[in-house]
């Protein structure tokens, strides 16, 4: 029942280099009408630089929670996030993060939304539209500059979104379900959109999903959570070769993993659709 | 384009009316209630005068748009509602930021302005009289009375609905208070301002020509009264007739101001 045996060095990693995010013990509580929920519960993790890290489990498991605190949104909780060894509290430079929703400024056109952070810091205005115009090409949408969010299709308004968190130059990436609202074909192709910008970056990178074709796809190492509380279920290595492109997903080792993780998960999503179901039941029960 | 040349006149009206149906439309009903007017005006079934001919308002139009004083009590009402206007926008988009920011805020006064706003505030014109007499400052108490409603309600409700992850994306970028405020809530909130603004200077000219017809010495709405009083007739409709085209260039130009979405920002 244990993770593929298979050694966890990874070659991209240079050596055992220290840790760039590790996130300790944090528990997040919230208090909802029906009682305390603890969304994230003694969750750890440990992530070298270069590494991409997947974390995936059932909707309703914290996994959204676990983001908004490592990303500085979401205060009040138990533990510590630390980058580079240093302790952080509220949103950090060295974190990027890119949203499940819609984040576009739709009143700002493809070159000013991706201008923005640096707007935010004071860069000068030849140097910001140089550097976003950098960042435009970078994820494919050259000649839409002048474009408004409204005109682009969804999948190039996440890719929009995207290369705006990029423009930051954050040495970690964060990202919430990305492509959660995307059709399957465009979510592959911006998976290899994604894979390929992280090579070229070499960003550590934090994706967090409920899709496992596209956290196997993306992953160096996913973590399995568990639903309410959301703790730690299980961590896998990914030893699939890189570079990767979507072509792997038809691999046979690829489908071993999905097994494997949906093996994990299936039992957790199941305990989620009955609590999901039962609550539903009580909540509209005669009355 | 040589088949067009050679089309006879009815032809080429009819080719036009079915390119154009709305237009055609607009200048029907606008034909129509000019001829029932003149009609009733020829027609002698109502007092000479009150229904004036076109032919005696477009004479008075003449008249009042070549006196030198007319240009004055124009003046006069757009420094009224100009004021009128900056000092209750700003007022209701501060009120109303305060309001749409904190619960606590909109639990305890927005009912307030709920129930005040529909309220006729020429019930306060007596009030506003005696504390900023019968000139100027009485009317442009009245306008910023009436734009403070609309504008504080609208940018309350704007300020609410904008989108929670735009505000997340603000701070993950970790823009600071200013910022937010400039460069995320501002423009996010851009439609319920302009849309307040637009019915703020709706109430704006009522409420300040109103104030000038009941009690005044200055302004457009002083000069209908007037007319009205001297039983001037053909002189008060073309008076009627310059406020309409201003309401409407008033409304044209805040309708220029929601397409602002599409000119580029910084």
């Amino acid at each position: 029942m244990s993770a593929v045996a298979m050694p966890s060095e990874r070659d991209a990693v240079p050596g055992a280099a220290e840790p760039i995010l590790v996130v300790d013990r944090i528990v997040k509580r919230f208090d909802t009408p029906d009682g305390t929920l603890t969304a994230v519960d003694d969750v750890s993790l440990s992530i070298k630089p270069g590494e991409f890290f997947g974390v995936i489990g059932p909707s309703g498991c914290g996994k959204s929670t676990l983001f908004n605190v490592i990303g500085g949104l979401l205060d009040g909780y138990d533990g510590a996030v630390r980058v580079g060894g240093e302790t952080v509290r509220g949103p950090h430079p060295a974190i990027g993060m890119i949203f499940q929703e819609e984040s576009t400024f739709p009143w700002r056109s493809v070159i000013d939304n991706v201008a923005f952070p640096l707007e935010i810091a004071g860069m000068p205005k030849a140097e910001r539209y140089a550097r976003a115009g950098h960042f435009v090409s970078l994820v494919g949408l050259n000649g839409f500059e002048r474009r408004f969010p409204a005109e682009l299709s969804g999948g190039m308004r996440q890719r929009v979104s995207m290369a705006r968190t990029l423009a930051a130059e954050p040495k970690i990436m964060l990202m919430d379900e990305p492509f959660a609202s995307l059709d399957e074909q465009t979510r592959l192709l911006l998976g290899d959109k994604v894979l390929q910008i992280q090579q070229e970056l070499k960003q550590t990178t934090l994706l967090i999903t409920h899709n496992i074709t596209e956290a196997v796809q993306l992953s160096d190492r996913i973590m399995v959570m568990t639903y309410r509380p959301g703790k730690v279920k299980r961590i896998v290595d990914i030893d699939l070769p890189r570079p990767r492109t979507s072509e792997i997903v038809s691999s046979e080792a690829f489908g071993r993993y999905v097994a494997q993780i949906w093996n994990d998960l299936r039992e957790e999503a199941t305990r989620g659709l009955l609590d999901d179901e039962s609550r539903k039941l009580r909540a509209g029960g005669p009355s | 384009m040589a088949e067009t040349g050679r089309l006879t006149a009815p032809a080429r009206a009819r080719r036009w009316v079915q390119a154009h149906p709305v237009t055609t439309l607009r200048i029907v009903i606008i034909v129509a209630v000019l001829l029932v007017w003149e009609g009733l005006a020829r027609s002698g079934w109502l007092y000479r005068d009150v229904v004036p001919s076109w032919v005696a308002i477009g004479r008075a139009l003449v008249v009042t748009l070549s006196d030198a004083t007319f240009y004055w009590h124009l003046y006069t009402t757009f420094y009224e509602i100009g004021w009128a206007m900056v000092i209750g926008g700003v007022s209701g988009l501060a009120v109303g930021i305060l309001l749409g920011g904190s619960k606590l805020m909109q639990r305890a006064y927005e009912p307030l302005l709920y129930y005040l706003g529909p309220c006729p505030k020429i019930i306060f014109f007596p009030v506003m009289i005696m504390w900023f007499g019968v000139g100027p400052g009485s009317k442009i108490a009245m306008g910023a009375i009436s734009c403070f409603f609309p504008v504080a309600l609208n940018v309350a409700g704007g300020m609410r609905e904008i989108d929670k992850v735009l505000i997340r994306v603000g701070r993950s970028f970790r823009a600071n208070t200013w910022q937010m405020v400039t460069k995320v809530y501002m423009p996010a909130m851009r439609h319920p301002i302009i849309n307040g603004v637009r019915l703020g200077l709706g109430v704006c000219l009522i409420g300040t020509l109103l104030a000038e017809t009941k009690l005044s010495n200055a302004g457009v709405g002083f000069l209908v009264i007037q007319s009205y009083t001297l039983f001037n007739m053909p002189h008060m409709y073309s008076l009627l007739i310059v406020l309409f085209v201003i309401a409407i260039g008033a409304n044209a130009l805040i309708g220029k101001l929601g397409g602002l979405d599409q000119i580029r920002r910084s």
